[in-house]
């Protein structure tokens, strides 16, 4: 996938339409389902999606291959404009009444498994559960819930250090699970 | 730079992968990353990298289908954008310019009764109206930021004597107030309409007709229901050329 991804991002660049659509069927359910984990509203989450993958077709150009993945790059690029969405929601303050009732649980049947196999799936969803309960609720807040580590420490009442140190084991177990080098 | 800086720079690389800082700390750890050891920058960058990599593969277990008609909305805009080409290398930034527009201008369009309060012309904006301007030869785009928070864009045709408004992110008025579109031109400003904060979304558009021989695009606070000339200094404006 991740060659086919690079090609596309190339053809993309060059303002292909027909890439940017095969690019777009390949990676839609990761990245609106990234951002409605973060926002939980679904206008919210539409009006995101769509931002991001304008920014794709705008920016292609500017993917690095040396830099990591074409899928690190778009789920990076997904990730910051869901969490700067969060951020501004936050910051006039509606966030309570838009959210509130936020239901994230779906189904996995959802997803076109053409897409994304059921195996790797079932492979990276043991890798969350083998964390810790305290592991797993880091990347909740830190990552799914867009907070900063400040904040998540603030949140649960534990000192910026051990956050830091938390979050960072949390991600490593997850790292070394899914064998990223 | 120290040793314990170096290692007190090194715990940041995690919560920054994840955008787990707030935008000062992004630049500050920028600022030291800039100077810091090689060595150090080179580990900061690989974890950053290997962070990414692993939330890249965890997206399969929060994998959810968006509704189908995003899929149309984008495409549409993407092929609109890459039509009428005749000179690439002139039309090459521009295009990517109007995709932007054209596509937030999409979702506002569908969602009917988002919409500004635009007074005094009467007809609600029209899909019509911003369809025409975005397939108008002399369709041009300008852009600037707002005052305290967020930008404006307007992407305007003189052939159609209109324009559509696009604000992202611009704070709402004070309570008791509005913010006043003044179309200004040789004769001075005259009212382009009004928003105010119950129509002021995160992404809020609206539909400009009759630009004239205006110029600049200007906003003011105003009490509500407007006023029939500015009154407090202009907070934003656009050049229209």
């Amino acid at each position: 996938m991740t060659v086919e991804l690079d090609i596309l991002l190339r053809r993309i660049a060059d303002q292909d339409v027909e890439a940017f659509a095969d690019f777009y069927d390949r990676t839609r359910a990761r990245v609106y389902g990234l951002v409605i984990r973060v926002l939980r509203d679904p206008g919210y989450s539409e009006e995101t999606t769509q931002d991001i993958y304008v920014q794709v077709w705008r920016s292609a150009a500017n993917y690095d291959p040396t830099a990591g993945s074409p899928l690190a790059w778009l789920m990076t690029l997904a990730h910051r404009r869901a969490v700067d969405r969060v951020r501004a929601e936050q910051a006039a303050g509606d966030r309570e009444s838009r959210y509130g009732a936020a239901n994230t649980d779906r189904p996995a049947d959802q997803v076109a498994d053409t897409v994304i196999s059921l195996d790797e799936q079932n492979q990276v969803r043991q890798c969350l559960d083998s964390l810790t309960e305290i592991q797993r609720e880091c990347v909740q807040l830190a990552y799914y819930d867009g907070l900063t580590y400040a904040q998540v420490s603030e949140r649960l009442s534990a000192n910026l250090a051990t956050i830091k140190s938390r979050i960072r084991d949390a991600i490593r177990s997850l790292r070394n699970c899914l064998g990223v080098s | 730079m120290t040793q314990p800086d170096s290692a007190e720079l090194l715990s940041l690389a995690t919560p920054y992968a994840l955008h787990a800082v707030t935008d000062a700390e992004s630049i500050e750890i920028e600022r030291q990353l800039a100077t810091a050891p090689a060595e150090v920058a080179s580990a900061f960058i690989n974890e950053v990298r290997a962070v990414r990599q692993t939330m890249a593969k965890l997206s399969a277990t929060t994998a959810l289908e968006p509704p189908l008609t995003l899929r149309t909305r984008l495409l549409a805009a993407v092929s609109d954008s890459s039509t009428d080409r005749p000179n690439r290398s002139v039309s090459a930034r521009w295009r990517r310019v109007a995709l932007a527009a054209a596509a937030v201008i999409a979702v506002g369009l569908a969602a009917v009764g988002i919409g500004l309060a635009i007074r005094p012309t009467p007809p609600p904006p029209s899909s019509s109206t911003a369809a025409q301007v975005l397939a108008a030869p002399d369709v041009r785009t300008v852009s600037g930021p707002v005052t305290g928070s967020g930008t404006a864009t307007l992407v305007f045709s003189r052939d159609r004597n209109a324009g559509v408004l696009v604000m992202n992110d611009v704070l709402p008025p004070q309570a008791g107030s509005v913010y006043q579109m003044w179309l200004v031109g040789a004769g001075g400003p005259r009212s382009a309409g009004i928003i105010d904060a119950a129509s002021l979304g995160p992404s809020t558009k609206a539909v400009l007709t009759d630009l004239g021989d205006s110029k600049v695009l200007a906003f003011t606070v105003e009490p509500i229901g407007g006023s029939t000339k500015p009154t407090t200094p202009i907070f934003a404006k656009l050049a229209l050329s």
